[in-house]
This record gives structure tokens, C-alpha cells and sequence, in this order.
């Protein structure tokens, strides 16, 4: 390594990063960044360097280090008003609080004081209530507080939106999330139709639809073209763990339509995600998938499978021959520990009831085989 | 007699220009598709008709605005049919609904002459058809909206259509023989009959024999250079190779173009792209696989569906299995040279390694056949995997730029070859050699597991450093930081400061919460206390280094805790890690100190203090 000019370091890491596409890449390249910002105590480059970093932990699949990155950011700039350009700042709290609660570690009291700064923020910076509404609504609906989620909900459509609020494709897109919740197929796919037909879009929607909209459709017996979303979905976000959850509903689809052995690969394939994700929501949405793809193979008098599973994995096989049961009963396991943990925080049982439902998915396995010719 | 549109053609017109064309040039575009949908009309019915387009420029002897005569050998128009466009007209006035019309030949036909009205305020439209009477009919459109339909007192002598423009004052720009032959190449270069331009009194084809991927050559060579040639033309790029693509699905043909610099990681390559021989798209996108963005390409697709803006293909099954065809193309290319010729691949390598490595990725035969080629950052320099396993068997690599450095320092000076595979795909290429070679070792590394490979002390020595030891583990416990003395290489490098690799953010999350304000330092608090890394970080001082031997001689205890305080916010600082407020604290207080000895030793004759 030569000794170059830091700043040319930082410069150089700085280029690469925005060259590269989201990923845990990235995310190391900016920390690396920070730290020589920081090491050589350059306050201004170290706030540029962050500020990027919470992108690219938001985007990346690192939510906890998105975390950490706007923690530092907001105290620096709450010491030194003047000197930050914190405009960008404001917008970017709204992604670190949405994720507060996908940490089961971080307290009742930490989430609402979090929800309640952002409400006071926004409203110094003139805006109105709607993104905050939208985040209270999903917090709530998140943590199982029901009445408080429909009383968010029903504000949240109605106010205006403003300078802060998301873009239409993803409040469009969190829409959709309320009616499946309810058992709205119908109505989900109806609200989803504008981003399924390409009218709106963003960064991250159609990603995140292709993969919600799974299940709605399939309840409504809509195969060919949930088939098609599973298709066009899951190349979108199999190369960024931001997208984990995404991932197993489309692992959870596969295992519904019997697509037992695509639904492995998937498996094998995002595993190592799961295994160190900081955000256990998404954690959780993976493994009861995963567990309900297992206890379909247990069915079908499968007794062992052949994976290449990361080192990382607890029951790891250098032969790569693996019981079904006793996977299966890891992964469960798994489910439940996170369960656990969020329903004792939240004080509810809506993880408890998440559980059930995958439990109750065996009744609506719906064979259709998905064979495309991939080349 | 004289008729009037039902509709307000200033909006259609409007809506042309400014929604669906992107610039007024198309009209040469919309007539060329117009006398290709006529030609390819006529050919259904009589076979072996080869069909011509001739464009003439007619200059005014006055100076006045010219005129252009654009005449096609098609299937013409009977009169039925010319009031039949005009009612298409009539119903185009939605944006969606001229992109539907567009599928069938006498909606485009119509939409298509309108966008005349682009650089013209009157049109003659001269037709005879292969059907019917043979009749010849004219229409005289104005852009007031007024329009006649007549039996022609100058009938055609055979069947197709003739269509003259007056140019407009301010839109003569579109009229010059220089760029009616550079509109008419542009969109029409492919066209697979003969377009002749006459203007000034000279007549000359200006498209050649078809695309040039079609064309027969004498010897590959000749086919290579005269592609690469074309790819200079289209793309004003020297590129370094060209692949031939095909797929059966979309009935997709062309040739990709090798770039040869480096794209930008997430780029993605525009394409030029021809539908049914008439220029589509020079940006569309959606062609190729992800990996691919290695390559430029020009294809023409005769089954693939546009979208309703014209600029790319609508996503649909068929542009699946095409983009996945046509990856194969680039695949089988890849695989032929790693066989054939490996010095080749390598040089695409050292551009295009991030396609190579994404390809590799998710290719097993692919993966076995390149991943020798790839090179990779080591603690020993760039080599080659396959460099790397014929010298040191067990790749080890670490994933993380954090680790890396660490490790950097030191291993190459204890013989340990280290891969950095921090950078994007390398660490899942690694990982996946065991599962593709059978025989392969591969093991993740880590900065903390560098110490065991350390030198012990012998029985004497580590009498001699017990107390610096106990010393050192007193100073650095506030610090939760371990302690070890061993031997290692280079000598020069008093300490090593190693951490397990979650340690790093670990750090960043405390300073974070030191700079935070309340609320988010609670936040911290709590994730700290769940995040993994309860493993502590290790010093280790270096017996070999003479400054390490010296102090393990040293009698005064005060003057021992802060040489190793020192040494440890040194070590700190070599590896780039940011102090907190603490360490920050001890670098104060540790040069005052060390100042303060050494002024002491000044009066009192040169005695202490740390060289």
C-alpha cells in the first residue's frame, strides 16, 4: 500500500462507490472513507462521506450501518448548524426511522421518541404530515398495534402531499401492502396494476411489487401472470440483500406452486443474507419462508437434499447432504426466536399470528409449474 | 371536390411533434416505413417483386423553397382506402391510439404522412394501386385542415405511390441533399431494397447491400475488419472485436462490438437497434443480460414488439428468450476464446472483468473455464487464481477493505498470501471454487487469526517482557483491549492492533454515539448491546522491534504505561482507525507527558525518557 494523499484516498474511494451498484461493496468502501475522514479529522468530508453512506446502507441491505451514519451525521449537524448542508439529511431520516423497528433491540419508548423528532422535524422544515402519518401507520401495523394502524391509515391517505413525502410509486406501492394485510386480494393486485403496467416507477418499485403481489394473485388464481412476476421480480433483486424479504416471498410462491426445486436454489443462494442481516424483520420474512419450502420436501417424503450452503450456516456440511427435518427445524426455530423477540417488544402477538399463517400456507399449495427455457 | 378534416389537425400535428417524434427529421423516417410497409404489401401478392425507393430533391429556379419527391414502387392506394386514412386520422388524436394505429399499414400510412405537416404546410399524395381499376387518385392535404381527393390528370404508369413536399420557410434546414441523404441513411441503411437520391442533376444508391453482418466476404479477416469498420461508423468507437448474435425467438440478427475501455460498473450500453430493417432505437437498453455491459450492439429484430415511444422493445416472454440467446452469443464467444486463445481473453479481462466476473458467477462451465484467467489484489501483489494456487494451495482471502489493510502490513512480510476480496463478486467467486473444483481450499481470513501465526518467545524472553506485558494489559484494560508479545516480521513495525471484523463498526457505532445527540445515542446503545463482536481487539508488540526491546528494559512504570499508550493510539492510527474521545484524550496527555520526561531529563543530565 503507498502512502498517497488521504484526501486522494477518500477521492478515489468516494468515485468507485458511486460507480458501483448497491451492495456490501459499496457500504465498505464509504466506511472506509469515513474512517480516513475521520482518522485525519476532516469534519466536512467526513459529513459528504456519510451522507453517502446512509444511501448506500439504506439501499444496500444495511439498515444498522445506515443507522450509525445518520447518528453522526444528525449530532454534527445539530452542533454546527451553519456549517452542514443537512436539507438532504431531513429527507434521509425519514428511511432511518422507517427501519428503527426491524430491530428488535431498539425499545418502545426509542421508536415513538424517534417518530415523535421526525414529526417535529418536519414541521420546522414546513412540511406537511403525510410521510410522518405513513411511517406511524407502518410502524404500528408492524408491531401489531391494530386500531392505532387503521386510525394512521385512514389520515395518511387522506393528507396532501408535500416537498418530504415519497414518490408515487412507492406510496402507491405501500398502499398495496394495506390491502393484502387485510385480505384484499383483489383490491391489491387493482392497486398495483399502474406499477405492474409500468406506469409508475422508481428505484425500488417494481422490485419490491413483483414480490408482494405474489401471493394476492395467486389466491386469485391469476398463475400466469403471477408466474410472470415471479420471472421478471426475481432477477430485480437477486443481486441486493436490501431486497432479503423480497426474496422469500418469492421463495414462499415457489413453494406454494410446487416449484420445490427452484424454490431450493433460491434458498441456498440468499441463505448467507439471512444469516448476519441486520434487520431481523426481513430475517423473519426469509426464514418462515424458507421453513415453509422445507416442510413441503418433509411432505413429499424427502429425507435429505443436496445444498451448497454458506460456511457461515450453524449446520454447515462440507458434503452438502442436509436433512430435510432437521433443517426444516432449524429454520422454524429461527422463525420463532425472532417472534419471540419482536411480540415481547411490541407487547403483541402479530408475530405470533405471521407464524401461523405460514403454519396455515399448506392449504393453499396450487401445483403450476414454471418452466421457462432460460437459454 | 374540396373536403375538410373533422378533427383539429394543428393538435394531431402538435401531439406528433412534440410527444411522439423527437425531432422534425423523422418525417423521413415515416416515409421511409411508409414505402417499405408498401413494397412489403406488394411482395405478398407478387412474389419476387424487389421493390425500389427514389427520393428526388427539385430545386425552384427562383430560390424559393424546394421540393421533395418521394415515390415507392409499392402497392398504392385505391381511392377507398385514401378515405379510409383519413378516417384513421380522425381517431388519432390519443397518443395510445396512434401507437395502436401504427400496427396496421394504413393507419401508419396516415399517421406517418402527417408527421409531414412537421416541415411542410401542403402535401400531393400521387397513388395507383396493384388492385382495382388501375385508376390513378390524388390528395392535396393542407395543414389549414382542408383537403381534395381527385382522379390525377397525370396517372402513374404502374402501381405505387408518389408523395411531394413544399418545403416550409423555416424548415428548409430538411430539405438539403446533404441531409435528406443523411436522414434517409440513418433510418433506412438497412433496408434490404435499393433507395436512390437524385439531386443537382446526379442520382446515387445511397443505402448499401443490406446489413453488413448479411453480407458474404472473401475471408474472415476481410469480415472482421469490414464490421469493425461499420462499428467505427455507427458508434465513432475503435472497438477491439466483433461478436455475431442471433437468436430465433423475436427473429433477432446482428453484431456486438467489444468496447475497449472499461464501462462504468453499473452502466448500461445503448444499442442501436433496427425493427424489420428500419432504424427503431440508437438507446435502447433492454437487449442484453445484465452482465453484458461489455459490449455495443446493432441488431435488427423482426419479431419483437416496440414499445409505444419507439425507443425500445416492450418487455414480453419474447424479449426474454431473445436476451437470453443472445447472451449465449457473448457466452460462447467468452468460452471459444478462454480455449483458443487465452492471451486474448486475459486482455478482455483487464477491461471487462467485471462482466467476465458476473458471468462466472452465476455459469459453472463458464466459471471453470475462466476463473484461473481472473486476477486478484493479494497481500503479495495482482496475480492470477491460477498463479496463486500453483504457489500457495489454500486461498485465503479476507472481505473487507478494513481487514485487508490490516493484514496487508505484515502478512507478505511473514510469507502469507492474503487475497483482498473486498471488491464486488470476488468474495462469492472465491467461495465458489470448492463447489466447482472438488480439490479446491478456500478459507475467509481474518486480521484477528494473523497473531497465531506469530513467532512464540522463547523461555528467557518471555521472563524479560512480563512485566512490560502486565504493564501494557493494566494501561489498555479502560481501552477493552488485549495484550500479547511475540516475534514477527518486518521488524521495523513496533505493534499490530487486530480485530475481529465486526470490530471496525463496532468503533464507528461508538464514535457515532459520542457525536450523536440524546436520542440517537440511546438508539446506539441498543444496538451496540445486540450487535455481535463481543470478541476484544488484540496488540500485539513486536519483540523483533528495537524500540519494543528497549521499553521491556525500561524501570520507571510511569514512563512504560505511557509509551504503550502511545504506541497503541499509533498502531490506531496506522491502520486508519478514527480515535474516539478517550484515545484521543491519551494522544494529549501522552505528548505532553513524553515532552514534559524529556524536558525533565534535560535538567537532570539526559537521563529517560523514549527515543
Amino acid at each position: 500500500l503507498t502512502a498517497q494523499d488521504w484526501r486522494e484516498q477518500v477521492k478515489e474511494l468516494m468515485s468507485r462507490a458511486s460507480r458501483m451498484k448497491e451492495g456490501e461493496a459499496k457500504v465498505m468502501a464509504l466506511e472506509e472513507a469515513a474512517r480516513l475522514a475521520d482518522t485525519h479529522g476532516d469534519l466536512d468530508v467526513a459529513f459528504e462521506v456519510r451522507d453517502a453512506l446512509i444511501d448506500a446502507g439504506t439501499f444496500g441491505g444495511f439498515p444498522d450501518k445506515a443507522l450509525v451514519a445518520f447518528a453522526w451525521c444528525r449530532g454534527q449537524a445539530k452542533k454546527n448548524p451553519d456549517r452542514f448542508d443537512s436539507s438532504m439529511l431531513l429527507w434521509k431520516q425519514k428511511w432511518v426511522v422507517a427501519r428503527l423497528d426491524d430491530f428488535p433491540h431498539v425499545t418502545l419508548k426509542q421508536i415513538r421518541e424517534a417518530l415523535d423528532d421526525l414529526e417535529q422535524t418536519y414541521a420546522k422544515a414546513d412540511a406537511g404530515k403525510r410521510s410522518v402519518l405513513k411511517l406511524r401507520y407502518q410502524t404500528a401495523r408492524d408491531m401489531g398495534a391494530q386500531a392505532e394502524a387503521e386510525q394512521y391509515w385512514a389520515q395518511w391517505v387522506e393528507a396532501p402531499r408535500d416537498h418530504l413525502t415519497d414518490c408515487r410509486a412507492c406510496d402507491q406501492d405501500d398502499e398495496i401492502d394495506y390491502f393484502i394485510e387485510r385480505g384484499e386480494h383483489a383490491r391489491a393486485v387493482e392497486k398495483a396494476r399502474p406499477i405492474l403496467d409500468g406506469r409508475l416507477r422508481c428505484a425500488e418499485i417494481p422490485h419490491l411489487t413483483y414480490g408482494s403481489v405474489l401471493y394476492p394473485l395467486l389466491k386469485l388464481e391469476q398463475l400466469e401472470e403471477a408466474r410472470n412476476c415471479h420471472l421478471h421480480g426475481y432477477p430485480m433483486v437477486a443481486r441486493n440483500r436490501d431486497f432479503l424479504a423480497t426474496v422469500g416471498e418469492h421463495i414462499e410462491f415457489l413453494a406454494l406452486t410446487d416449484n420445490l426445486a427452484r424454490g431450493l436454489t433460491l434458498f441456498e443462494k440468499h441463505l448467507g443474507w439471512a444469516l448476519n442481516h441486520a434487520s431481523y424483520r426481513d430475517r423473519f420474512t426469509f426464514h418462515a419462508a424458507a421453513s415453509l419450502l422445507l416442510s413441503r420436501l418433509v411432505a413429499e417424503g424427502r429425507e435429505t437434499v443436496s445444498l451448497r450452503l454458506p460456511k457461515a450456516f450453524p449446520l454447515h456440511q462440507r458434503q452438502g447432504t442436509y436433512e430435510t427435518q432437521v433443517l426444516h427445524g432449524w429454520l422454524e426455530g429461527q422463525a420463532k426466536e425472532i417472534a419471540g423477540r419482536f411480540d415481547a417488544r411490541n407487547g403483541t402477538d402479530r408475530f405470533q399470528k405471521l407464524l401461523q399463517r405460514t403454519h396455515g400456507l399448506v392449504n393453499d399449495v396450487r401445483p403450476f409449474p414454471i418452466d421457462v427455457e432460460e437459454r | 371536390v374540396d373536403h375538410r378534416f373533422q378533427i383539429n389537425l394543428r393538435g394531431v400535428i402538435d401531439l406528433l411533434s412534440h410527444h411522439l417524434y423527437s425531432s422534425p427529421g423523422v418525417y423521413v423516417r415515416e416515409l421511409l416505413q411508409n414505402a417499405t410497409d408498401a413494397i412489403r404489401a406488394r411482395q405478398l401478392l407478387e412474389p419476387g417483386h424487389q421493390g425500389s425507393v427514389k427520393v428526388e430533391l427539385i430545386e425552384k429556379q427562383d430560390g424559393g423553397p424546394p421540393t421533395l419527391l418521394f415515390s415507392d414502387d409499392g402497392v398504392g392506394l385505391t381511392e377507398e382506402e385514401l378515405h379510409r386514412f383519413l378516417a384513421t386520422i380522425g381517431e388519432s388524436s390519443k397518443r395510445e391510439v396512434l401507437a395502436e394505429r401504427r400496427n396496421d399499414f394504413i393507419g401508419q400510412f396516415g399517421i406517418g404522412l402527417l408527421s409531414c405537416f412537421m416541415v411542410c404546410d401542403e402535401l400531393l399524395v400521387v397513388t395507383r394501386s396493384v388492385k382495382g381499376d388501375g385508376r390513378t387518385v390524388e390528395w392535396r392535404g393542407r395543414q389549414d385542415g382542408t383537403y381534395s381527393v381527385r382522379a390525377s390528370e397525370h396517372p402513374l404508369e404502374r402501381p405505387g405511390t408518389q408523395v411531394f413536399l413544399v418545403a416550409r420557410q423555416d424548415a428548409a434546414e430538411f430539405f438539403t441533399a446533404e441531409r435528406v441523404r443523411q436522414l434517409a441513411r440513418h433510418y433506412g441503411g438497412l433496408l434490404p431494397f435499393p433507395i436512390h437520391l437524385t439531386a443537382g442533376g446526379r442520382t446515387e444508391r445511397i443505402n448499401a447491400e443490406g446489413a453488413p453482418w448479411r453480407r458474404k466476404y472473401e475471408s474472415a479477416s476481410e469480415r472482421r475488419r469490414a464490421l469493425l469498420d461499420y462499428g467505427r461508423e455507427v458508434f465513432g468507437t475503435d472497438f477491439i472485436d466483433s461478436i455475431p448474435l442471433k437468436s430465433s425467438a423475436g427473429d433477432v440478427e446482428g453484431v456486438a462490438f467489444v468496447l475497449p475501455f472499461s464501462p462504468h460498473y453499473n452502466a448500461k450500453q445503448k444499442h442501436r437497434v433496427y425493427l424489420k430493417n428500419m432504424l427503431l432505437s440508437e438507446s435502447a437498453e433492454n437487449l442484453l443480460p445484465d452482465w453484458a455491459f461489455f459490449v455495443k450492439c446493432v441488431v435488427n429484430a423482426n419479431e419483437l414488439r416496440p414499445t409505444a415511444s419507439r425507443e425500445s422493445f416492450y418487455e414480453n416472454e419474447t424479449l426474454a428468450k431473445a436476451r437470453a440467446s443472445l447472451g449465449q452469443g457473448l457466452r460462447r464467444y467468452l468460452m471459444d476464446l478462454a480455449r483458443e486463445d487465452p492471451r486474448a481473453l486475459q486482455r478482455l479481462i483487464s477491461l471487462h472483468g467485471l462482466s467476465v466476473k458476473a458471468l462466472a458467477l452465476d455459469d459453472d462451465d463458464f466459471y471453470r473455464l475462466v476463473i484461473g484467467w481472473l486476477s486478484f489484489e493479494t497481500t503479495m501483489g495482482m496475480m492470477t487464481l491460477a498463479d496463486y494456487r500453483r504457489t500457495h494451495g489454500t486461498v485465503r482471502y479476507v472481505s473487507t477493505l478494513d481487514d485487508f489493510r490490516q493484514v496487508a502490513r505484515v502478512a507478505a512480510a511473514q510469507g502469507l498470501c492474503v487475497v483482498n476480496a473486498a471488491y464486488t463478486y470476488d468474495t462469492d467467486l472465491l467461495e465458489k471454487l470448492p463447489r466447482v473444483f472438488a480439490d479446491a481450499q478456500v478459507e475467509p481470513f481474518s486480521a484477528s487469526e494473523l497473531p497465531q501465526s506469530f513467532e512464540e518467545l522463547n523461555l528467557d524472553e518471555r521472563e524479560v517482557v512480563f512485566r512490560l506485558l502486565k504493564v501494557a494489559e493494566a494501561a489498555l484494560e479502560p481501552l477493552r483491549c488485549d495484550v500479547t508479545v511475540k516475534k514477527f516480521r518486518p521488524k521495523e513495525v513496533p505493534t499490530l492492533y487486530s480485530s475481529p471484523p465486526e470490530g471496525a463498526f463496532r468503533r464507528d457505532a461508538e464514535r457515532a454515539r459520542e457525536d450523536s445527540d440524546e436520542l440517537y445515542a440511546s438508539v446506539l446503545d441498543s444496538v451496540l448491546a445486540a450487535a455481535p463482536g463481543s470478541d476484544r481487539p488484540l496488540l500485539t508488540f513486536n519483540y523483533q522491534n528495537p524500540v519494543v526491546k528497549k521499553l521491556a528494559a525500561v524501570a520507571d512504570r510511569e514512563l512504560m504505561k505511557l509509551s504503550v499508550e502511545m504506541l497503541y493510539v499509533q498502531a490506531l492510527l496506522l491502520g486508519h482507525r478514527p480515535l474516539n474521545a478517550q484515545e484521543m484524550k491519551l494522544l494529549n496527555q501522552g505528548l505532553l507527558g513524553l515532552i514534559a520526561g524529556r524536558l525533565e531529563g534535560e535538567d537532570t543530565g539526559g537521563q529517560g525518557g523514549v527515543h
